[in-house]
């Protein structure tokens, strides 16, 4: 779950989770899995443990990876470094992230550009409302479709 | 190329449409459900270290012009009835979802970072994944902390064991359901789709102590008993199938 109440995801939001389902569903993707990994609250165990998720997907050998967080603010920390390994091995990355006008990076990457900042508060804030500020299956198309083009660059050779 | 299926999953909802305070703790496969509150008390004592005293409110469809405290988790009731974790057959209930609510006995809320007591109507964002929908009911109930527990990540573990000790009654039943009264069905595989695109989906969670956890593994979906937070992992990563993921091996622990 994530930091605030509009942010976190409830184990409802798990069980039905939109990003599984419509992966799952689509006939041109094969999913391979999904790999969990914690938002420590040390820096250097954050940098691991992201740095290792990457690892992990690199011997995967996937053709994409899409990289999601209900968390902000320090959580960013993991997740831009998650993303950027993945960037830096060479493999196409999308992601699902909550940024808004309060939870903009804290951090940059070159490899940020297919992130889908699913915020839905009109002020762009973490609000204190359960649900609000959680990804739907609009937001999932829109990250799909991102990593779609992105596979294809790397697949024709294009940047 | 053909699909190769690894394994599949079968489940099975059970759509309640009325639910009403009653003599005893009961489901029916013709979507009728009645919870009593005797026996709170009692389990609440079993928990009295950390706990003051529980309480249930049956919110109905449209009336959530009310106070609430502020919403820890929302939980289906779901329960194994063959095989493991991510293959074989689960149960799960549709209509009526379980909303543990959380204050001390002096007022402070359960919370980290925000809380989300208020109006429920306005404090609550309906038809998410994540949330219940205009039709559902919602069970809310209701833990009252002893003084500053609402804070303490052990008290906030027991406080989910105990709904999970409460919900507990109900999966009993619901495993026994007939399966050809489900009202809807799912089939759900861990399939190589050959050919096509490999794709890996990666998800950072929080693991950094109250409130802010996550736990993987629950013995029944979306459960505690059994389960471990990713912090005794040492918050490193974890590959689940996507069938697991499915069937409930992950517990917010708001």
């Amino acid at each position: 779950m994530g930091v605030g109440p509009s942010t976190k995801e409830t184990s409802l939001h798990h069980f039905r989770d939109p990003l599984v389902k419509l992966l799952g569903e689509d006939p041109g993707i094969d999913l391979m899995g999904v790999l969990v990994f914690g938002s420590p609250e040390g820096n250097e165990e954050k940098i691991r443990c992201s740095r290792t998720a990457a690892v992990v997907a690199e011997c995967c050998r996937p053709d994409g990876v899409i990289v999601e967080t209900d968390g902000w603010g320090n959580l960013d920390v993991d997740y831009v470094n998650c993303v950027n390994e993945i960037g830096e091995r060479g493999i196409p990355v999308a992601g699902l992230n909550w940024s808004g006008t309060a939870g903009t990076f804290v951090v940059e990457s070159p490899y940020l550009d297919n992130v889908v900042d699913f915020n839905k508060n009109p002020e762009g804030i973490e609000s204190n409302i359960v649900g609000e500020n959680n990804y739907t299956e609009d937001d999932v198309k829109e990250c799909i479709k991102k990593l779609k083009i992105a596979m294809l660059k790397k697949e024709r050779g294009l940047k | 190329m053909a699909d190769i299926e690894l394994r599949r999953l079968v489940i099975r909802a059970y759509h309640m449409d009325d639910v009403q305070f009653g003599d005893e703790n009961k489901i029916t496969t013709d979507g009728k459900m009645t919870i009593t509150k005797d026996g709170l008390d009692a389990l609440a004592g079993k928990y009295s270290e950390v706990i003051e005293k529980i309480d249930i409110q049956i919110i109905k469809p449209g009336d959530h012009d009310r106070y609430t405290n502020t919403i820890m988790d929302i939980i289906p009731i779901s329960v194994k009835v063959l095989g493991k974790c991510g293959e074989g057959t689960t149960h799960t209930i549709t209509g009526v979802y379980v909303m543990p609510t959380g204050v001390d006995v002096n007022g402070e809320q359960a919370h980290e970072f925000g809380s989300s007591e208020g109006n429920l109507k306005d404090m609550l964002y309906l038809n998410r994944a994540g949330t219940p929908a205009d039709d559902d009911f919602i069970i809310s109930f209701d833990i009252t902390f002893k003084k500053g527990m609402g804070q303490e990540r052990y008290a906030i573990i027991d406080a989910y064991r105990m709904v999970e000790e409460w919900m507990n009654t109900f999966r009993a039943q619901l495993k026994k359901f007939e399966g050809s009264k489900a009202t809807e069905k799912h089939e759900y595989y861990d399939r190589i789709r050959e050919g096509q695109k490999k794709v890996l989906v990666i998800k950072e969670m929080i693991a950094h102590g109250a409130m802010l956890d996550t736990w993987i593994f629950p013995d029944q979906p979306c459960g505690v008993e059994g389960g471990k937070s990713l912090i005794d992992y040492g918050a490193m990563p974890v590959m689940l199938t996507p069938n697991e993921f499915r069937d409930g091996a992950i517990k917010a622990m708001n």
